[in-house]
């Protein structure tokens, strides 16, 4: 530690700051490692076609895999996200100019889909923290609940967008960026910003550290817990909305495949599930390894269900390394 | 019956205050009044071929719902349960045609294994088993979608070897649901009766203790993961055989009925607390209510709300606090 503040000392490059931010080398020399396999096993991958179309398939993942960083670091999980991914895309379709009832609130309508993801976020820490349900237990009632939602407003057809402004956001770019990518950098600065100027931010960690530390200092543990429950929520409920905007309905199974791969994304990034390390920075590095993944397996002609496979044991193999040493002999782990 | 449905695990401690004799009673107080309502709303609910068409749809909800409850009285979970079985329907379509009744043995068989590697993966590298089996939810689906090339495969040859799941009938019932109800009452009866039948619940109860007195508690463990898996292959050849196919989510919308039957009957999800009888009252809950609720009138899509609110209100009922150290 001594020797790398020494090094950070120096003037330049500031090295440690970026570890912290983006995490240690390994998954970034992953990800490097990745595009340059890519670039070469395929002509299409490395233009700038492709590159959109990547920036695109990442902006989502992105926004809901910072999200989700944000109870992973509290030791906790959220597995409602698709089901809130629903239920906010439909609320924001129904609510924008579409073409199954008269409602056209432009961009009211796009804070309505957020905060039905905050709302949801808000009852699952309340649901967790108050009446003491692990997280995962009350985030799989409450993803049902969001899919029976979801599946309400559906009512057997998808409702269309019309608003062309608010579908311009979906399709349209701004300098060969697409618009999409643009929210989910917005949504990835005020995610770090929150995560280290903010005291939700910082005592995330330590709460997943150590909760019973944060407990006995008298920190009020609770409030914080339930907001990053609200700020998970409202990030899966800006991804809905984005996921809605990006193909034009509301639909019940457009957060379909996003819980897993979000996981996925922040633990290759390097925050672990055990809860405490980690951060949103390192989550960037991890949904761009996915997307890369993704997108370049396809391209070499892989047949995409193995990547589910492949995620399913990423996630097991994550976490038994980085708790190996752990181990004991009387530990009671459910 | 009801000296089944009373608190096993809390009679054992010796000491059962009113208030848990209620909350144990709950369930079976819940299921005969909707038994109740839904008949007052519809007089032919209990006639032969509505009861029929009732226990055709509990058979795989219910096996899935025994399997899950020998790793809840662990204090674990498996997630994994449903893509199991639907796993399971995918190797019988593909295996049926080629190696016929064998397929039947081996199917299952493979979902033990499936089960004990969970267990081994859970108990040997000690990571919680929502996450392993988040992970293995991936994994057996992956498989599944690609063994299948992600689409329903129609089983023709060699289903008489399974066709009798669907289609015998002992005194005018399914074979199915009798099958799966009898097994719950042999689990049953074994946690009851064995020496040994206890083992789950002071898993639950006092993993430690049990450890500390002299048994494996990772082999015990393992075990409730690998009956689970097993349980789960059953349920697939009652879905392929009511099916007549293998899909590769075939099963996977029963995942939450089943938890949430597990859950509404009365097994608390802290382990220790339950059994095979409490997740009968509760996969005949489930079962009543779906037919119930589009009896009086509910449409289909609020199913899932239903389902979530029964999970949570179910587990909010049950849970343990005294035992809960840090909820994560």
């Amino acid at each position: 530690m001594s020797r790398s503040d020494l090094v950070s000392s120096a003037p330049g490059v500031d090295l440690r700051k970026i570890q912290r931010l983006f995490g240690t080398g390994g998954p970034l020399v992953a990800l490097v490692v990745l595009v340059a396999f890519f670039s070469l096993a395929s002509s299409t991958f490395f233009t700038l076609g492709n590159g959109s179309s990547l920036l695109t398939q990442l902006s989502i993942l992105l926004v809901v895999a910072i999200g989700l960083t944000f109870v992973i670091i509290l030791g906790s999980l959220d597995l409602s996200i698709e089901g809130v991914m629903a239920s906010s895309s439909l609320v924001f379709v129904l609510l924008a100019a579409n073409d199954r009832n008269d409602s056209d609130l432009g961009f009211l309508a796009v804070i309505a889909g957020v905060l039905t993801g905050s709302l949801f976020g808000l009852l699952n820490g309340v649901l967790h923290v108050h009446l003491k349900i692990p997280s995962f237990m009350v985030t799989l009632g409450t993803g049902a609940i969001g899919i029976g939602i979801a599946t309400v407003l559906f009512g057997g057809r998808a409702p269309r967008l019309m608003d062309d402004s608010l579908r311009d956001l979906g399709f349209g770019s701004l300098g060969g960026i697409p618009k999409l990518a643009i929210i989910a950098v917005i949504v990835l600065t005020i995610a770090l910003l929150v995560q280290r100027f903010t005291r939700v931010g910082r005592y995330g960690y330590a709460i997943g550290g150590d909760e019973q530390v944060m407990k006995l200092s008298g920190v009020n543990i609770n409030r914080y817990k339930v907001l990053s429950f609200v700020l998970t929520g409202t990030a899966s409920g800006i991804a809905g909305v984005m996921a809605a905007l990006q193909l034009g309905v509301g639909d019940v199974t457009i957060g379909g495949g996003y819980l897993f791969t979000a996981i996925t994304a922040v633990v290759l990034g390097g925050t672990a599930l055990v809860g405490g390390i980690g951060g949103v920075g390192r989550t960037l590095v991890g949904a761009a390894i996915i997307t890369v993944l993704a997108n370049g397996l396809i391209l070499i002609g892989v047949n995409p269900y193995v990547q589910v496979a492949v995620q399913g044991l990423v996630i097991v193999l994550a976490v038994a390394v980085t708790g190996w040493s752990l181990r004991k002999r009387v530990r009671a782990i459910k | 019956m009801t000296a089944q449905t009373e608190p096993m695990a809390t009679r054992w401690l010796g000491d059962s205050s009113l208030k848990d004799r209620l909350i144990a009673a709950l369930p079976l107080i819940v299921l005969i009044a909707l038994v109740a309502v839904v008949s007052a709303q519809q007089p032919n609910f209990l006639g032969m071929s509505n009861v029929r068409g009732l226990l055709e749809g509990l058979a795989p909800i219910l096996l899935l719902a025994i399997g899950q409850t020998f790793v809840i009285l662990t204090g674990g979970i498996d997630l994994s349960f449903a893509v199991v079985s639907s796993l399971s329907t995918v190797l019988l379509a593909l295996w049926l045609p080629e190696i016929g009744p064998v397929a039947v043995v081996l199917v299952p068989l493979i979902t033990l294994g499936t089960g004990l590697l969970t267990g081994i993966v859970v108990a040997v590298a000690q990571v919680p088993s929502f996450i392993v089996t988040l992970g293995a939810m991936g994994l057996w689906s992956g498989v599944a979608l690609t063994l299948s090339s992600a689409s329903t495969i129609r089983i023709s040859e060699g289903y008489q070897a399974i066709g009798w799941i669907t289609d015998m009938r002992i005194a005018g019932l399914p074979v199915s649901a009798l099958i799966a109800i009898a097994l719950a009452v042999i689990a049953a009866v074994a946690f009851k009766t064995l020496s040994r039948g206890r083992t789950l619940h002071a898993m639950g109860l006092a993993e430690k203790a049990l450890l500390m007195s002299g048994n494996s508690t990772r082999m015990i463990r393992i075990a409730a993961f690998g009956m689970c898996g097993l349980f789960s292959g059953l349920a697939g050849l009652v879905l392929a055989s009511s099916q007549y196919s293998g899909g590769p989510t075939l099963g996977d919308t029963l995942m939450l009925p089943a938890i949430a039957a597990v859950v509404i009957g009365g097994n608390a999800i802290t382990g220790g607390v339950g059994g095979p009888m409490k997740t009968l009252v509760g996969a005949l809950i489930i079962i009543v209510l779906r037919v119930g609720l589009s009896a009086i009138g509910v449409p289909a899509a609020y199913e899932q709300i239903v389902y979530g609110a029964i999970i949570v209100g179910a587990v909010v009922l049950t849970i343990d606090r005294s035992r809960l150290g840090i909820v994560k």
